[in-house]
């Protein structure tokens, strides 16, 4: 049975064809918010979100893309969203902790490579980062993140270069690694 | 012409360090999951009642708040007899049926994190039994933004800071030393998200009970 005619099954209210969709999507959805995120309950949180959106809008579906790309559209709203409430409030948790460490001189030990590149990762602008993710490290092409983000592909293109580049600097103690 | 930020080598080695350190996925708990998604549907389709039961349920409540209005007038002492009270109906009546079940869930919320704040002071709290019930709030409180009470701006507020707070007691575990309910708890205070969805609340018992409705 091809996709579209599991659709076709899941509208008509099958919900045998409902689990084998959500099966067949579940684990790339999952790897998604949990490369946006870097937290399991948030990742599952996400992904049960994306789905349960989905299911309730697959009506307005019509076909035009792929439905992963429908889907990936619609986790990456779900995630991005969610992220931004959550950095919200831990900007809230932050400004506390600040007030209470008025004074205080911080100590850091020299960080290894693994933190540095989450770091570097971290501080990326919200459009870069998403792209990079889902570029380098997730495997989407520049069609389905134009698609999922609502950007041109271009952009998407302009975007991970970007990225790229700032992560270059931000690695450069590093250079060593890659030159060998 | 190669752009003068492209690198191969360290494209290749950026990519290859980033997918193997840089959040790195486990396996996805696919049955938990579905588990959950279909619990949260099976809610959503109580919500979603069919367009005549819609009715059916806009008309009963705004009957009952007529007679409300009406009795509640009736006992004022500027109250003159032959005076008509008529509870204006208008196109927004289904809303009331999503105001009613946003008191009901504002109620279950406030006990919730009064509950929870209470346990925390004494030391007492049960970060699991907390986290299992936030979740619940969560997806409500979700359900309840997408909904037409969500198109209240003062309610949507409220929400966007109730969800704020819930995810952060949802992510407690058995293992929580204290230091994160303290953090929740002052984020709390700092927003004053108690009082605001106290005030959100009307006075009095809740007037139609939708428990499981949301």
């Amino acid at each position: 049975m091809d996709e579209s005619q599991l659709i076709a099954r899941v509208r008509a209210g099958d919900s045998a064809a409902e689990r084998t969709l959500y099966d067949a999507h579940v684990d790339r959805v999952y790897r998604l918010a949990f490369r946006l995120a870097g937290d399991d309950a948030l990742a599952q949180d996400f992904t049960q979100e994306t789905f349960i959106r989905a299911f309730d809008r697959l009506g307005s579906f019509r076909g035009d893309a792929a439905f992963s790309t429908w889907l990936h559209t619609i986790t990456t709203t779900v995630v991005l969203n969610g992220l931004r409430k959550v950095k919200r409030f831990r900007q809230r948790e932050a400004d506390i902790d600040d007030a209470h460490e008025i004074g205080v001189v911080q100590r850091h030990a020299e960080p290894d490579l693994k933190a540095r590149l989450k770091q570097a990762i971290d501080d990326l602008p919200e459009g870069y980062r998403t792209v990079f993710l889902m570029h380098d490290v997730e495997g989407y092409t520049h069609e389905e993140i134009g698609a999922a983000l609502g950007v041109e592909t271009g952009t998407s293109k302009a975007q991970l270069s970007r990225a790229r580049a700032k992560l270059r600097v931000a690695l450069a103690d590093f250079a060593g690694e890659w030159v060998r | 012409m190669m752009d003068q930020h492209e690198d191969p080598k360290f494209e290749q080695w950026l990519k290859d360090a980033a997918r193997t350190t840089y959040h790195a996925p486990r396996t996805p708990p696919r049955e938990e999951m579905w588990t959950r998604i279909q619990a949260a549907r099976q809610r959503r389709h109580i919500i979603e009642l069919r367009p005549w039961m819609k009715w059916a349920v806009a008309a009963a409540a705004v009957l009952i708040l007529g007679i409300g209005i009406g009795r509640w007038t009736a006992l004022q002492p500027g109250a003159t007899n032959g005076t008509t009270t008529v509870a204006t109906t208008d196109s927004g009546q289904s809303d009331v049926v999503y105001q009613i079940a946003a008191t009901q869930y504002l109620s279950r919320t406030e006990a919730f994190l009064t509950a929870f704040r209470e346990d925390q002071g004494a030391n007492n709290a049960d970060g699991a039994r907390f986290a299992r019930q936030a979740r619940d709030l969560l997806t409500t409180t979700r359900l309840m933004l997408d909904s037409p009470a969500g198109n209240d701006q003062r309610l949507r507020s409220l929400l966007e800071d109730l969800e704020l707070v819930l995810v952060q007691i949802s992510q407690l575990g058995d293992a929580n030393n204290g230091h994160d309910t303290d953090l929740i708890t002052q984020g709390m205070n700092q927003s004053n998200v108690l009082p605001k969805l106290r005030s959100a609340i009307p006075a009095g018992p809740v007037p139609v009970r939708t428990q499981g409705a949301l």
